[in-house]
């Protein structure tokens, strides 16, 4: 519960209503007015509020306290008005049935509070002085973010001019766990303007050995929520958003859009397929990640680039690779995650400074068992049908069993259906009917968007790439994609 | 920008109200955004405060600077936050 007052607070009379006979653990927290402020003597404090906000806003982080520590309650009281020396401006108590929760609960919502609560302070001084706190624009900022980022900014590759390109970096961190939790830390610490962070997962026990963003006091708690908190206590100048949804065929296009890089940290291949195709079609950079009990692989797919995450598995559906890598689930030794989650921040920091980095057409091995890294050269399949040339040669356009790619005559059987015309890069639209709609060649996610509400069917000029795409839709389950050439 | 105006209610709080001069406001405006609207704003009454520090909410939610604005919006920029 959250609640603004104009009336002095009474510790005792709030406490009493947070009595629970469950509780075995009781945590406050009283903010109070103190005589002093930058090495300024103060003589008292002027609280002012937008109460409609306020109080919504009050109620959503004590409820998100709640969320994150499922069993703490929360009471939670803000001052306004005139305050004396000594007097409370906030109180915060929280009840519940072990320490951890109340502890970590209570320490949210002070944090939380001073970040988003609308609620000012007019500082006054002995000599009649008075200012708004952090709302005196001289140069008050600067500093302290400066030292923040001393050690790195002292970097030739970075400077002044890189750290500011860093303040307006977005990137978009899909799954929080082993990769997620350290290559997120980093890049918080680097001082990324604002990180997202895209997990529909809550925090198992099981996860606490390598998820380092993670104590016991945050177990049942959503992933992204909490990561989130941890963060911006870890550098509170950044933003950090928190997805609490799977990365999934309906939100993609919208996630990757807002951001400039993208990390994905996640343990299954439908998942994997699904952001490298999404960042394939919005021309942005993934950094991957992946690992098998003491081993690793990074890949930076550049957007355009040959040589995708298709062409490493040709015709290969999710399913069948999720059941040989076995990743979800498995047993893994927790430095490998941290290994590989610190190398996707560093490519993804590399990146957005423009700082050479390593030959992204690499897939870079490490083994953590006999210390032995490799990188080797991804191969270009040349009909891959997401990022093979048009007209390279291919497969032949053969019948196949599946029924994917259609005749004339099954064409026609088939009645009134959708009908996609893929677009090489560089091609001329194809003058067509206007109930055809034309997507680019590569642009997976928009197709899966598409083939998800019924039949469809794909052309394009061989009928080559569409009946390879057909097929790769079909092996993810989307059985109603047919192809043919136009 | 589009010619036609729409009415919005403003308020402001504590550095914006002693800068503006007034608690709350109301005017006709064709400002599509808060960004416009402020810099509107800026135009009539004494309001140094960057836009760049401030925050903004609509209808006591917050949005971002460039979320569109519509007739009979309640706006409330938001300068940084001292609570606790």
């Amino acid at each position: 519960m959250f609640e603004l007052t104009s009336t002095p607070l009474d510790s005792a009379a709030l406490l009493a209503r947070l009595g629970r006979p469950d509780a075995g653990a009781l945590v406050v927290f009283e903010g109070r007015v103190r005589n002093h402020h930058l090495g300024r003597p103060v003589t008292h404090l002027e609280y002012e509020a937008f109460d409609e906000l306020a109080l919504a806003e009050g109620a959503a982080i004590v409820a998100e306290a709640e969320r994150l520590h499922p069993g703490a309650h929360v009471l939670c009281v803000h001052r306004t008005g005139t305050l004396a020396i000594g007097e409370i401006a906030v109180w915060i108590g929280v009840a519940s049935a072990h320490r951890a929760a109340a502890f970590a609960a209570c320490r949210h919502v002070i944090e939380d509070l001073k970040r988003r609560l609308p609620i000012w302070k007019k500082e006054h001084h002995p000599d009649g002085a008075a200012e708004w706190v952090n709302c005196t624009t001289e140069a008050k900022p600067a500093s302290a973010t400066a030292e923040y980022y001393a050690r790195q900014t002292a970097l030739p590759e970075v400077g002044p001019e890189g750290q500011a390109r860093l303040a307006t970096a977005r990137v978009l961190v899909v799954g929080v766990g082993g990769l997620g939790c350290p290559a997120a830390l980093y890049l918080a610490g680097a001082g990324v303007g604002r990180l997202a962070l895209v997990d529909p997962g809550k925090i198992e026990l099981s996860n606490l050995h390598r998820q380092i963003l993670f104590t016991p006091a945050d177990i049942g708690a959503p992933k992204a929520l909490a990561a989130a908190a941890r963060l911006r206590l870890h550098n509170p100048a950044i933003e950090v958003l928190a997805h609490e949804t799977a990365f999934n065929a309906s939100n993609a296009r919208a996630l990757v859009a807002g951001y400039d890089i993208v990390i994905d940290g996640t343990d299954n291949f439908a998942t994997r397929f699904l952001i490298h195709d999404a960042c394939r079609a919005a021309g942005r950079p993934l950094v991957s990640a992946a690992v098998h009990r003491f081993e690793g692989e990074l890949n930076v797919f550049l957007p355009g680039q040959p040589g995708c995450l298709h062409c490493l598995w040709p015709g290969r559906p999710s399913a069948e690779l999720d059941a040989a890598g076995n990743c979800a689930g498995g047993p893994v030794f927790a430095p490998v995650v941290g290994m590989l989650g610190i190398m996707q921040a560093a490519e993804t920091l590399k990146l957005l400074l423009g700082v050479p980095g390593m030959d992204y057409r690499q897939t870079r091995l490490v083994n953590l068992l006999d210390g032995s890294t490799l990188a080797i050269e991804r191969i270009a399949q040349p009909a891959c049908p997401v990022c093979g040339q048009p007209g390279s040669s291919g497969p032949e356009l053969t019948p196949d069993s599946s029924g994917a790619i259609l005749s004339d005559e099954a064409f026609a059987a088939l009645g009134p259906v959708r009908t996609v015309a893929l677009l090489e890069t560089g091609e001329i639209p194809p003058s067509v009917s206007a109930n055809v709609e034309t997507v680019p060649a590569g642009d997976l996610a928009r197709l899966r968007e598409l083939a998800a509400t019924g039949p469809l069917v794909l052309t394009c000029r061989s009928g080559v790439r569409s009946a390879a795409l057909a097929r790769l839709l079909r092996a993810e389950g989307l059985t109603t994609v047919y192809a043919r050439a136009r | 920008m589009p010619d036609r105006t729409h009415r919005l209610h403003v308020r402001f709080f504590a550095v914006l109200r002693e800068q503006a001069g007034c608690s709350s406001l109301e005017l006709d405006s064709a400002a599509p955004t808060p960004a416009a609207l402020y810099a509107e704003l800026q135009a009539k009454h004494p309001l140094t405060f960057p836009a760049t520090l401030l925050r903004v909410s609509v209808n006591e939610r917050y949005v971002t600077m460039t979320t569109p604005l519509a007739a009979g919006d309640r706006v409330v920029f938001i300068p940084p936050v001292a609570g606790g």
